[in-house]
């Protein structure tokens, strides 16, 4: 990290106990993105930025104020310190939490790639443009590429305070989207996906473009199917939408303020015996492995759901003290005022069914493979959803024709009760890795809207 | 902040290697916010955002790069240069000369948020809060926020402009949260104005909480919605949602002037009912999505999009002007500086009808009567769309009965235009926060209560 950066956060650090903050901390971020995209056979955009976040909290008068700044001059922190006060003024209740003083040792782990780094310009732009040459010549009724995207991306993650403590950390990615349509007459299909490379040498455009291709010709002459309530399995990618949109209910920040319903809930039955669910902030052999939280705690192994008796919720270190239990290592900076909570990488448990497994169990139903307007159809509280979806009818255990333009409504705790079967599908590694993840899920008894 | 003659020296710098066209976006923003949950101060924070855009076009093509390090213009004028090296190889030694600021006011704030106490701001939000607890037993939580922003913005170009644009805006917004013993269901108001402080000073937040506990209150007796299609009567304001998903992206030119959107060559051809007229319009004054000048430094305009049901017009900036030979509606916006602009909404509602609300209910014997709407998306190539309900009833013989919950309506764009069969007279506005792909930007949605005569409605029953 540039040492400039280093002498202004000591100063800043230095001013904030002279102006009468008992202790204070500073989270400093810094990323660098390479974008470019495609279109028709020639790099259509390209983008290329450079940015900075420095925040900064720090207890005043027994509150924790904090104020944010992209404009890091040594002026501004004249502007850092008199907000922050300002912002303290109005906290009523007083702060229990104080800064962390650190782990005596920190998970061993390094998110920077030297591999990834040799990416350039060239590669990134040979990439968009292999991706939508291979998915183009898959089939002919495959009519144009809307998106075609590869990015690289570095950063760097620094939290000092005035305990002692410094955290660093420095990572880079390698990601790739690609999103096409189909058509057939009046039908259009589309259909996206994104991928994230460990290495240079992982990303294969035939192989990228062959997986988006199979899934967008498959959806033509999809229709709704007749409402009704019927098993249904998600697939990974719709059961991790579905895990990733309620596992807020499982924040104790939520719980804390009765914004769950989870609620009271702690040593009780909210799962069937099959579900298992876990956050890991190490996951070996995986870059999605994160060291330490936004408070500079070390991260854990929490099982949250262990065979379906409810064991822990997340925590940060304020919501910790309140319950009594240790930080969780689950702290997050959520926007722009203050500590919030997130999962690291949480995981259902894998079942132990073949996708076939599956099919065959259900016999006859209707396979989701995508859901849309999480942000919308939910409830998060409750658990309710309603969800616009598609995917296809299975019929004798056998995958039929494609089916969209249809709602699927539940609520997820019942979900949580009433899944049949997992899927032994679970993905942590590249290029299908994500934070959130489900293996497929055979659910019975679902409503479905249609025609 | 950048002299003029440095902006000139980056924008020259931005052509040296290839590329037709050069801009410079410049902002520099405080936004500060309060949070409140059960009358207890949650959040508050306040920052300053400030960064470039340099943009850099050639034909359709487009070059971006953004950093937060305004203060080094020998870093940026290399910049310029790496992103232009990415051009077609055509050096050239243009010089660009900026012409005198031209200074707009798309946002006059009469009292500067930041220069307003946070205590002021949590004193009323807390009795709002109150408001909506003492409303009924049923009411368990309650969440009360405020936001504000004032910006400047620098707009440069290599065809000589240069603009300044002040804007403001604030946002409040009151939920109430009812609990069963299995349930929790919540009522929501989030009005917002292109004003300061006076906005926040002037609204009446204890009626809007009143209002959100009896949403939460009602939505908590509420039945399983029913599912299948049927005819679905949309209320006012918020409800105008239906038109920005299933309508507005699809004539954006970002999805036009690829030939993706399921409306492009549909200009002069009808595609709604020919009740239905429409309108994108960044000049009402005071409005959450208006602007007087928008990121590419184009004029706002009043843009009619569609008339009778015949489609008028679309959303286009200036690559989208360049891929459809017409030109810019002035509708270039972004988030911020880390988002080349693009072709988005800005005010965009359904003009007012005949009808009188009273009597598009008592016509429907069945059906779904949404008052008031969540969130959505859409597909602008395939025109399928959804969105939540946020409260709803049953219509049995043009009478609005019991309370249904956990209603999506899902349809296909093209589709529910031509299924609106009664347009109200009741136009009212409501904002909101749009996400594409030049980010967040604050927009209104609106209409009269309208009835779509079939619509797919999805429910737990």
């Amino acid at each position: 990290m540039d040492n400039k950066i280093r002498e202004y956060i000591d100063e800043l650090l230095k001013q904030a106990l002279k102006e009468g903050f008992t202790e204070a901390e500073v989270y400093y971020e810094s990323d660098s993105t390479m974008s470019v995209s495609a279109r028709e056979g020639k790099i259509i955009q390209f983008e290329n930025s450079d940015t900075t976040g420095l925040s900064f909290r720090g207890l005043y008068n027994g509150q924790m104020g904090y104020a944010d700044t992209e404009d890091i001059q040594p002026d501004m922190i004249p502007f850092l310190l008199s907000q922050a006060k300002d912002n303290c003024s109005v906290l009523e209740v007083k702060e229990s939490i104080t800064v962390f003083e650190g782990e005596k040792e920190y998970p061993d782990y390094n998110g920077f790639s030297d591999d990834l780094a040799k990416i350039d310009y060239e590669m990134l732009a040979k990439a968009s443009l292999d991706l939508e040459k291979e998915v183009l010549a898959y089939d002919s009724r495959i009519e144009a590429v809307d998106d075609s995207n590869a990015v690289y991306s570095s950063g760097e993650l620094f939290i000092q305070n005035t305990k002692g403590m410094i955290c660093e950390s420095r990572n880079n990615a390698f990601f790739a989207y690609l999103g096409c349509r189909a058509v057939e007459g009046e039908d259009v299909q589309t259909y996206g996906k994104s991928w994230c490379f460990d290495h240079r040498s992982d990303f294969d455009a035939k192989k990228c473009a062959k997986f988006v291709g199979e899934k967008v010709i498959a959806k033509l002459g999809a229709e709704p199917v007749d409402s009704l309530k019927t098993p249904i399995i998600l697939d990974r990618f719709a059961a991790n939408s579905l895990l990733g949109a309620f596992s807020g209910a499982f924040s104790a920040e939520a719980i804390q303020k009765g914004l769950s319903r989870l609620v009271g809930k702690l040593g009780e039955r909210i799962a069937n015996e099959k579900i298992t669910l876990i956050d890991e902030g190490m996951i070996e052999g995986s870059r999605l492995s994160i060291p330490f939280d936004s408070e500079g705690v070390a991260t854990k192994r929490t099982v949250l759901i262990d065979k379906g008796i409810f064991t822990s919720a997340i925590h940060n270190r304020k919501t910790a003290l309140v319950d009594g239990v240790e930080s969780t290592g689950n702290a997050s900076r959520s926007g722009k005022s203050g500590l919030g909570i997130s999962p690291c990488n949480l995981h259902f448990e894998n079942g132990d069914c073949s996708q076939q497994q599956l099919f065959e169990k259900m016999g006859n139903g209707i396979y989701i493979t995508a859901i849309y307007g999480l942000h919308a159809g939910i409830n998060g509280i409750s658990g309710d959803f309603s969800l616009m979806s598609e995917g296809f009818v299975v019929r004798d255990g056998k995958v039929a024709e494609p089916v969209n333009q249809i709602t699927i409504a539940d609520n997820f705790f019942d979900v949580l009760m009433k899944v049949d079967t997992l899927g032994n599908d679970v993905e942590f590694f590249s290029p299908e890795a994500s934070r959130i993840q489900s293996p497929s899920l055979l659910i019975p008894d679902v409503s479905v809207a249609g025609k | 902040m950048l002299s003029k003659t440095s902006i000139e020296r980056i924008l020259s710098a931005a052509l040296s290697k290839g590329g037709d066209f050069s801009e410079v976006y410049i902002e520099r923003s405080k936004v500060s916010s309060v949070s409140l949950v059960n009358g207890v101060v949650e959040g508050t924070g306040s920052s300053l955002d400030m960064g470039i855009g340099i943009r850099i076009l050639e034909g359709d093509k487009c070059v971006y790069v953004f950093s937060n390090d305004i203060y080094h213009e020998d870093k940026l004028i290399q910049m310029a240069k790496n992103a232009s090296a990415s051009l077609s190889d055509a050096p050239s030694d243009r010089i660009v000369y900026l012409k005198p600021e031209i200074e707009y006011f798309s946002q006059r704030c009469e009292i500067s948020p930041t220069t307003v106490s946070k205590s002021e701001k949590v004193y009323k939000l807390r009795k709002a809060g109150e408001t909506a607890t003492a409303f009924s037993n049923l009411i368990t939580q309650t969440a009360a926020s405020t936001s504000d922003l004032e910006r400047d913005v620098w707009i440069a170009n290599s065809d000589g402009l240069y603009v300044k644009d002040h804007r403001c805006r604030t946002r409040v917004s009151i939920t109430a949260i009812a609990s069963s013993k299995e349930d929790k269901q919540n009522g929501y108001y989030a009005p917002g104005s292109g004003e300061g402080y006076e906005f926040f000073e002037r609204l009446d937040l204890d009626s809007l909480a009143e209002k959100a506990a009896k949403i939460a209150v009602t939505m908590i007796d509420a039945k399983p919605c029913p599912s299948g299609k049927m005819p679905v009567v949309i209320g006012n304001g918020f409800g105008g949602v239906i038109f920005h998903e299933a309508c507005g992206h699809a004539l954006e030119a970002t999805a036009v002037g690829i030939k993706s959107s399921y409306f492009t060559g549909k200009k002069g051809k009808k595609i709604a009912s020919s009740i239905v007229s429409a309108y994108d319009d960044a000049k009402i004054a005071k409005e959450w999505g208006s602007y007087e000048v928008d990121d590419e430094g184009t004029p706002s305009t009043t843009n009619l999009l569609i008339k009778d049901g015949i489609l008028n017009s679309y959303l286009i900036d200036k690559i989208g002007s360049r891929r459809m030979n017409e030109p810019s509606t002035g509708c270039a916006r972004r988030q911020n500086y880390a988002y080349a602009p693009t072709s988005r909404m800005s005010n965009t509602f359904i003009a007012n009808g005949e009808s009188k609300p009273e009597d598009i209910i008592s016509d429907t014997e069945y059906g779904i009567y949404a008052a008031s709407m969540g969130g959505g998306s859409v597909d602008t190539s395939t025109g399928e769309f959804n969105f939540a309900v946020n409260e709803a009833y049953m219509i049995r013989n043009g009478k609005v009965c019991e309370a249904v919950k956990g209603a999506t309506l899902i349809g296909k764009g093209d589709e529910v235009l031509l299924n609106i069969d009664r347009v109200g007279n009741d136009l009212k506005l409501a904002q909101g926060v749009c996400g594409s792909v030049s980010g967040n930007i604050p927009v209104d949605v609106g209409q009269p209560t309208i009835r779509v005569s079939e619509i797919t409605v999805g429910g737990q029953a």
